[in-house]
């Protein structure tokens, strides 16, 4: 006998579903698909290039800054133009701004109300009482908060920034409005701190009653960043092999020659492989590759990280704690980035449009993420946006075959199961909106 | 007061914008939002529903109808819910055919033929325009409504001065450039649309020294008359403040790939908006 089980997927970004086959109580597959769709890569064909920084970061609006900036460093390929230094700091703050948001969000609205047996925050700190650990999402939303307002400081608006323009940003930081913000940083910090060893506790607790979820199956991790800095872009996209028996880098140009992509009749999400593996990208592929966070903190959390569960470590529920470290680090980076001057000297340099391809890279709190423009006669001609949740997908689908199968015996199938599939996915934080754009 | 939050297709970001003034909102009243709340449906007992996002899928369509049935009164939230906002685009003339043959494979929801408002289909109480509406937007629309009645133009908020004696001649290019902190981007010869633009928003992107796209849409003084007016009046303030060829506004502001489209016109198919009356507009 077969049956298929559907759960509507809630607490991440977009819509939707996971599916699980099973056929005489045995889990076939389990998969992850998208149920949304907009169409950007066909609709922005015939529009003017200079447009795309201002309409691609619509694509998303959890990560539209990643997109933002992905679409003008594209632009800026295609025209030879290198903006200058101060304009590549604010752009690099305002990215950290995101991961900030970003991990804020994932981490203590998305998944922290799984380790809390609750259906939001806020219902979590109705069943905690305000004795245990006060109202959490009160923190979180003040930690979040430094996220969006470090990204409205660079970006002039926080979720569809606009302040990077080719050829640099339109303006730079004011050194008083920095300094406002530096303080607010070193309050927030604590708070983060002191809310994430929380979080921690709250993993091992459920990982003692459900374990971390390994699977044995090889995969690659994905990412793009500098080994000393993890929220530092570099122009080149690594692959490590899971058992580290093979590392491969291309650049940004090269996307299409190193990996595979396979489009699948119910989601409008395709997915990536490569050498046919699983890929991983997002947080935990970040703290596995790097050699340390460069800041005090998130380095002392990353080294008891590594003591706790090993390098490279590969259990699913460590996406989170990861996400955690990255937060920490965020907050510390953007407090020494702000003390760098971003005031005074030349914003951007002179641009003289010119037809071409163009490349964007720049690694998004998911992933590495792709922007490419093919560009004629001032428009766009074709559009190409490669997204880190559809290189993640595969391994979403593996990870949620390996825990649906925990929940399904040839007599019954276990209530938990739709809660488990839920926790899979958003420990993966995959972005709908994004994936199918 | 309970209230849930309606996810059609769109970006999030509108939710996002709703959860940084969650410190001034009692969330806990939150009775659904996919984002935020894992609970399958829009309940019963719900006062006020915000919906986001356009009519983009069949799926959109039939969980607009099955939870406006539940709900005292709606709200349309952002660009996309009031006009179809940017994935509208993707029902212009040369591409929507296209569009469509591509989409409508396989075992998805169904892509309507048009990406439509919701006020298409169901009765909207109120408006809510931006791309995303700020926070402070939110606020007010929670905590108390009858702050956002009255409205005035993005200039207002903006702050940077018009001298008479400067006059630009030429309209600047494509990439934006902030040439003096203080002085209005109109001035500096770019196509900011700030002058007819309701406010509300804080003026951010001017302030930050990006020209005003439109995104909360026109003013009450237009907001009654069709899109032409609009034009009309961006041409006279221009006419007004600089000395660039009026034929020159014309054409940019209506060119079909300018981004005020992206945010306000859906209408590529030939199907007219509504006009909303402004007092449903806030």
């Amino acid at each position: 006998m077969t049956t298929t089980i559907q759960f509507p997927v809630s607490r991440i970004e977009g819509h939707a579903k996971v599916i699980v086959d099973i056929s005489n109580g045995q889990v076939r597959s389990a998969r992850f698909l998208a149920q949304e769709y907009r169409g950007f890569e066909q609709f922005l064909q015939g529009m003017p290039a200079d447009q795309m920084p201002v309409i691609v970061p619509r694509i998303c609006g959890v990560c539209s800054t990643s997109h933002h900036i992905a679409a003008v460093e594209a632009l800026e390929d295609a025209y030879g133009v290198t903006p200058p230094d101060i304009a590549k700091k604010i752009r690099h703050l305002m990215m950290v701004g995101q991961l900030v948001q970003n991990q804020a969000t994932s981490l203590f609205f998305f998944t922290m109300p799984d380790k809390l047996q609750a259906t939001s925050i806020f219902g979590a700190d109705e069943n905690l009482g305000k004795e245990t650990l006060g109202s959490i999402s009160k923190k979180a939303m003040a930690i979040r908060k430094i996220g969006t307002e470090l990204i409205s400081l660079a970006g002039g608006q926080f979720i569809h920034p606009v302040k990077a323009v080719v050829g640099g940003v339109v303006s730079g930081i004011d050194r008083d409005a920095a300094a406002v913000m530096q303080e607010k940083i070193k309050k927030a910090l604590p708070l983060a701190c002191n809310l994430f060893d929380e979080y921690w506790k709250l993993t091992e607790k459920l990982a003692e009653t459900v374990g971390h979820w390994e699977g044995d199956d090889p995969f690659y991790y994905m990412v793009a960043v500098d080994k000393h800095d993890p929220t530092l872009p570099v122009d080149y996209i690594t692959m490590q092999r899971s058992d580290n028996s093979e590392t491969v880098t291309f650049s940004a140009a090269d996307y299409a020659e190193h990996l595979q992509f396979h489009r699948v009749q119910d989601s409008f999400s395709s997915k990536t492989s490569f050498n046919d593996l699983p890929i991983r990208a997002n947080s935990l592929a970040r703290m596995n590759l790097i050699e340390n966070p460069g800041t005090p903190i998130a380095t002392g959390y990353l080294e008891r990280f590594r003591i706790e569960f090993g390098t490279p470590a590969h259990q699913i529920l460590l996406f989170d704690l990861c996400r955690g470290i990255e937060l920490i680090n965020g907050l510390e980076r953007a407090n020494s980035l702000l003390s760098e001057n971003l005031q005074e000297g030349e914003m951007n340099v002179p641009v003289t449009p010119r037809d071409g391809i163009g490349y964007g890279l720049v690694e998004a709190p998911r992933g590495p993420l792709i922007h490419n423009f093919h560009i004629k006669d001032g428009l766009i001609e074709k559009a190409g946006f490669v997204i880190p949740t559809v290189h993640n997908n595969f391994a979403i689908e593996q990870a949620l075959t390996t825990m649906a199968k925990r929940y399904v015996s040839e007599d019954r199938i276990d209530l938990g199961l739709d809660k488990a599939m839920g926790w899979v996915v958003r420990a993966f934080d995959p972005c709908i909106a994004c994936a199918t754009h | 007061m309970r209230f849930a939050v309606l996810q059609l297709t769109g970006c999030a970001g509108c939710e996002v914008s709703l959860l940084n003034a969650g410190d001034e909102l009692n969330l806990a009243n939150l009775a659904y939002m996919p984002l935020l709340v894992s609970a399958h449906d829009v309940p019963e007992d719900v006062d006020v529903l915000l919906v986001t996002g356009g009519i983009r899928t069949d799926e959109d369509l039939l969980k607009l109808r099955d939870s406006a049935g539940k709900v005292k009164k709606i709200i349309a939230v952002g660009t996309c819910a009031i006009s179809g906002g940017v994935a509208g685009l993707g029902d212009r003339h040369d591409i929507r055919e296209h569009f469509l043959a591509q989409a409508n494979k396989g075992r998805v929801p169904r892509m309507l033929p048009k990406c439509s408002p919701i006020d298409t289909e169901v009765e909207v109480d109120n408006y809510l325009p931006g791309c995303p509406p700020v926070p402070e937007l939110y606020i007010k629309l929670l905590n108390d409504p009858q702050s956002l009645k009255t409205t005035s133009i993005v200039c207002k908020e903006c702050g940077r001065k018009k001298p008479k004696e400067i006059r630009p001649d030429t309209l600047t290019a494509g990439i934006h450039k902030d040439i003096d902190p203080e002085l209005c981007l109109v001035k500096q010869g770019q196509l900011c649309v700030g002058t007819s633009t309701r406010n509300g928003c804080g003026a951010i992107c001017p302030r930050a020294g990006f020209p005003c796209v439109g995104c909360r849409g026109p003013s009450n003084n237009l907001i009654e008359k069709d899109a032409d007016a609009w034009f009309e009046s961006l041409i006279s303030i221009f006419r007004r403040m600089t000395d660039i060829d009026p034929v020159l506004i014309s054409e940019a502001l209506k060119s079909p790939h300018f981004a005020l489209f992206l945010f306000q016109f859906s209408d590529y198919a030939d199907t007219e908006l509504e006009k909303r009356p402004k007092e449903k507009v806030l």
